[in-house]
């Protein structure tokens, strides 16, 4: 199972960008293989308009099968992942990626 | 640190008054942005310095290099908006006509044309009467807002909020439910909705409530001039309960609300009945954001 973090930085210390669209990177953490990934995102800063769907289009390039963010993603973005049968869950805005991992676990994140 | 945004979807409601008192009341604990760019109003309470100013640069414009040209006039042919004129025998570009599309740079064949980033505001950090510090922008006419620029206003105040430990950045959000609103609202930790009831008020607060809801943001709503429509005053309080978002509070119509703007001032420092009623609103945005009444 892939799961991908929005964060703020590049590994499993990092703490979470609450955004989704316009996150600064994603954490890209493979349950089966127990490998960590990242991917620099900062280039969406220069998008006018649109930054969701082009972020949730990165993230099926990605082969993500789980989303975990901070209160993202708004209708476009949510349409291009719901078509892709990607799970989104929520709320963990305030937490490192390790913190927002163990709180997927646990089942205390709020599915969107 | 804690990120409140203030929206209202329909405008005219007074949410820039209520976010100015706001900012009036968190002081220097706070960091104010404001993302309303399209109708900056804020800098109108909070007296800014403009200390900085950073150039904001979005969107896409036809550039033509007259060396290059050979007058072939094929731009002009192939461009749907009409944007390529002819001033003192060059092809030109109308900067308020072209959308930056790209076809006449295609057809042009001396690649004489290129496409580039035009300026369309500038950003400012500036100090403010509060003691603070607030981000702001300004748009040239014409220019559109965008979740780019918004997301760099609110950016700039993070920023800043961090460094110099404050609780929290105090956001007044982009009108409507588009993507500048997207962007003030992501990230946030905190909603306050401005609302009056009218119908188009009761319409627009469940419009840009829906956005808010799929971004699961908790919400607190404020009802301004309340006692003008009772009835639709109670349709919005029924609306709230059946979505679980906080009634703040009730302001009552009062011509002393504008009188504060006319006069520069927040309605908190101008009149004493409604700055406590927006005290009240403070204080339960306090408690609904930090689960306590002192975050500090």
């Amino acid at each position: 199972m892939k799961i991908v973090f929005t964060a703020k930085g590049t590994d499993m210390n990092a703490a979470m960008d609450p955004r989704f669209g316009r996150t600064e990177y994603f954490v890209i953490f493979d349950e089966d293989l127990k490998s960590v990934e990242s991917f620099d995102n900062r280039a969406i800063e220069g998008e006018a308009h649109g930054a969701g769907p082009k972020t949730a289009q990165k993230l099926g390039e990605l082969g993500a099968e789980v989303l975990i963010t901070g209160n993202g993603p708004g209708g476009n973005a949510a349409t291009v992942l719901k078509t892709m049968g990607t799970e989104v869950y929520v709320g963990a805005g305030d937490m490192t990626v390790t913190e927002a991992y163990e709180a997927y676990k646990a089942g205390s994140l709020k599915k969107a | 640190m804690k990120e409140i945004v203030v929206i209202s979807g329909k405008g005219g409601t007074g949410k820039t008054s209520i976010t100015a008192s706001l900012a009036y009341l968190g002081g220097k604990d706070l960091i104010i942005a404001d993302c309303d760019v399209d109708a900056a109003d804020m800098h109108l309470l909070m007296a800014p310095d403009f200390g900085q100013s950073e150039d904001f640069y979005s969107g896409e414009i036809a550039y033509i290099d007259q060396d290059a040209c050979i007058k072939c006039g094929k731009c002009q042919d192939v461009c749907r908006f009409d944007a390529i004129p002819i001033i003192n025998t060059q092809y030109v570009v109308d900067p308020l006509g072209c959308e930056g599309c790209g076809y006449c740079a295609r057809v042009c064949p001396t690649d004489a044309i290129s496409n580039s980033q035009p300026k369309v505001g500038e950003v400012y950090v500036s100090d403010i009467r509060t003691g603070s510090t607030m981000v702001h922008a300004r748009l040239s006419i014409g220019a559109d807002n965008s979740g780019k620029l918004v997301a760099k206003v609110k950016n700039e105040a993070k920023t800043l909020a961090e460094k110099e430990n404050k609780i929290a950045v105090l956001v007044d959000g982009s009108p409507g439910v588009g993507c500048p609103v997207v962007s003030s609202l992501s990230g946030a930790s905190f909603t306050v909705l401005v609302t009056e009831p009218t119908v188009s008020g009761l319409h627009d607060l469940r419009r840009v409530y829906e956005l808010v809801k799929k971004f699961g943001i908790k919400a607190g709503c404020i009802i301004n001039k309340a006692d003008l429509n009772k009835s639709v005053s109670e349709e919005i309080k029924s609306f709230l309960k059946e979505e679980e978002i906080i009634l703040l509070s009730e302001i009552p119509y009062n011509v002393k609300f504008t009188d504060a703007m006319t006069n520069g001032k927040t309605i908190v420092e101008y009149d004493k009945e409604l700055g406590n009623i927006i005290s009240e609103s403070w204080n339960k945005i306090i408690r609904a954001v930090w689960n306590t009444g002192d975050p500090k």
